[in-house]
């Protein structure tokens, strides 16, 4: 959003503060985990081993996810090729059984793969909340920032901890440098 | 990040103790296998039985040890950082390759001299035409030359391998021109060990039905070596882990070893797939015989026991994430694993002998002997070197390893 149009209104969305080592962003991180903080992320230009554990962030649900649909594509498919050989268009083929399960499991080993990679992406989607058309981070000069060279820690001003004083202190006791406000443009509706 | 407070191992893991259980393990086996075996022999008419228990035996001690020298040449041509930590038990479970070459005479002996009641039926004096047409290949010249190449090749890759680790050990600069001459040398070896792990499994496998044919037999026999190998390096690692050698192993080393189980779990299942699916849907009788050995005359426990052991079982066993970093469960996986080989390798050579499955403790004689003198050679191996590659350059990278 440019400056051009002057905006009516501000709000506080968060607070950023910056470390300039995956070191630092470790130590950072597990100092905003231990004061109870949930609605906070780290922003690296790269992943940073081990930054999951220092966060305290909780095991993703993906594989049950994947193994799941994974689960519902085999029975699909096997379900299919029965009904496509036994019931719909029955054809005895070399003297075997119509249902002839052997010669099914490589479509239905395909199937599985198949919807357990589906789901695997569709499913990261939702999980990383992709869709959302904007961040306050993007109004910012930061993203551009912790996309090429920086590490950020974003406190998020509708955590139930969040005051403007506290956050500061609580990134100044992280480590963190160049402490700012993350101001969101509001247009006022008419 | 942290640094681990770790130090380099600079003494033999013998020193450390440890190792003299495991002699005390070995010559225990060595007695109680070596008698069995002799037993065995002396029964006059359990010649063929006791041939056919001293192959089941071999090739399961050989599995073990060419398929380290593969998981040894893989790690080098994959310029792998993680598995510096764990190369070194892979190359002491590679090392006696020639030990499995002097192990293999006696079985060589066997075979040539007793063709009549000999193992391998492609090897007595009447032969019918399907043999006689395939004995430019299969003729005992030609097998001994074979056989010989393949122990030459591969005791002189392994010495090389192992050579090339230790002397890593004494330190000094030629320690990075070491590891880029072994990392030369894997990629050629690779094509090598492929072609001859093949033909060694045509030859002392899938010969002994020398009507048979499977093209795929090489990869098969060759995903039950990598399995066993893999679990055998798992097992020797969690051991000296727990004894405080490999107090560095993390859960990202382990989670290392147990994905390359898994997947290779995954990789049998696949071949194995291939080759019955292809035979039962073509359904020529000249190939069906084999699998339709294996299920008639009490034979299909055993397919079913193959099956659940080498996959279904691992499969589930392992695919959790955590499951793959829990000692315990990697322990217990392993052991699985080399069960899974022993039972499917009699499940390779038995049905051989034509009738139903016979099981009792002249099969499982050699069986015992030959992993009690694996386990003596590794038990040696420890006194005698490091139970790490800590002269690798990468080690101490590899020692902070993070997945």
């Amino acid at each position: 959003m440019s400056n051009a149009a002057a905006p009516e209104a501000t709000r506080l969305v968060g607070m950023i503060g910056f470390r300039d080592d995956p070191d630092g962003i470790i130590t950072a991180a597990e100092t905003v985990r231990d004061e109870g903080y949930e609605k906070w992320d780290c922003h690296t230009p790269y992943p940073v081993h081990g930054l999951d554990a220092a966060m305290g962030l909780k095991d993703t649900p993906m594989a049950y996810i994947c193994l799941i649909a994974g689960g519902i594509g085999a029975g699909a498919a096997m379900l299919m090729q029965w009904w496509m050989s036994v019931v719909d268009y029955p054809v005895r083929i070399g003297g075997k059984p119509l249902f002839s399960w052997p010669a099914f499991v490589p479509i239905t080993f395909e199937f599985f793969v198949l919807f357990a990679a589906l789901a695997t992406m569709g499913g990261l989607f939702v999980l990383c909340k992709l869709g959302r058309w904007h961040s306050p981070l993007h109004d910012t000069g930061v993203m551009e920032q912790v996309t090429s060279r920086r590490f950020g820690v974003v406190l998020q001003a509708d955590d139930e901890k969040f005051t403007e004083d506290g956050a500061k202190a609580l990134l100044e006791k992280a480590g963190c440098v160049d402490i700012q406000p993350l101001i969101e443009f509001v247009e006022e509706e008419a | 990040m942290d640094q681990v407070e770790t130090t380099t191992p600079d003494a033999p893991a013998a020193e450390s103790g440890g190792s003299g259980k495991l002699k005390t393990i070995a010559l225990a086996l060595i007695a109680l296998g070596g008698v069995l075996s002799l037993l065995a022999y002396m029964d006059e008419g359990g010649k063929t039985r006791f041939g056919f228990a001293y192959l089941l035996g071999f090739l399961f001690c050989w599995a073990i040890v060419l398929g380290s020298l593969f998981f040894v040449a893989l790690q080098h041509v994959t310029n792998s950082v993680w598995s510096v930590v764990v190369r070194r038990v892979a190359e002491m479970l590679a090392a006696p390759i020639w030990v499995l070459a002097l192990l293999f005479i006696p079985l060589l002996a066997f075979a040539l001299l007793n063709k009549d009641f000999g193992i391998f039926p492609w090897m007595r004096a009447e032969k019918d035409a399907l043999i006689n047409h395939k004995a430019p290949y299969l003729n005992d010249t030609f097998f001994l030359i074979r056989t010989v190449a393949f122990f030459v090749i591969w005791i002189a890759f392994a010495f090389f391998f192992v050579r090339g680790s230790v002397r890593q050990d004494e330190g000094g600069e030629g320690r990075v021109k070491g590891t880029k001459r072994m990392r030369n040398v894997s990629g050629p070896f690779l094509i090598i060990f492929g072609l001859t792990a093949t033909f060694a499994a045509f030859d002392w496998v899938m010969s002994l039905e020398p009507h048979w044919f499977s093209t795929i037999y090489g990869v098969y026999v060759f995903s039950g070596m990598f399995l066993s190998a893999l679990a055998a390096i798992t097992i020797a690692v969690l051991y000296l882990r727990q004894n405080g050698t490999l107090g560095f192993v993390n859960a990202n080393h382990l989670y290392s070893l147990g994905g390359l189980l898994f997947a290779f779990t995954c990789f049998w299942a696949y071949i194995a797939f291939s080759q019955f699916m292809l035979i039962w849907y073509g359904n020529l009788p000249e190939e069906t015989v084999y699998y339709v050995k294996r299920i008639k005359n009490g034979w299909m426990p055993i397919t079913l026991a193959v099956v659940f052991l080498r996959f279904i079982l691992p499969f589930f066993l392992l695919l959790a994430r955590g499951a793959k970093m829990d000692p315990k469960r990697l322990m217990g996986v392993s052991v699985l694993v080399l069960v899974g080989q022993l039972v499917d390798l009699y499940w390779l050579v038995m049905p051989a002998q034509g009738d139903g499955p016979v099981l009792g403790w002249q099969e499982l004689g050699p069986t015992a002997l030959f992993t009690g003198v694996l386990l003596l050679y590794v038990g040696v191996f420890l006194g005698k070197h490091k139970a790490v590659a800590a002269g690798d350059p990468l080690f101490e990278k590899s020692r902070d390893f993070h997945l």
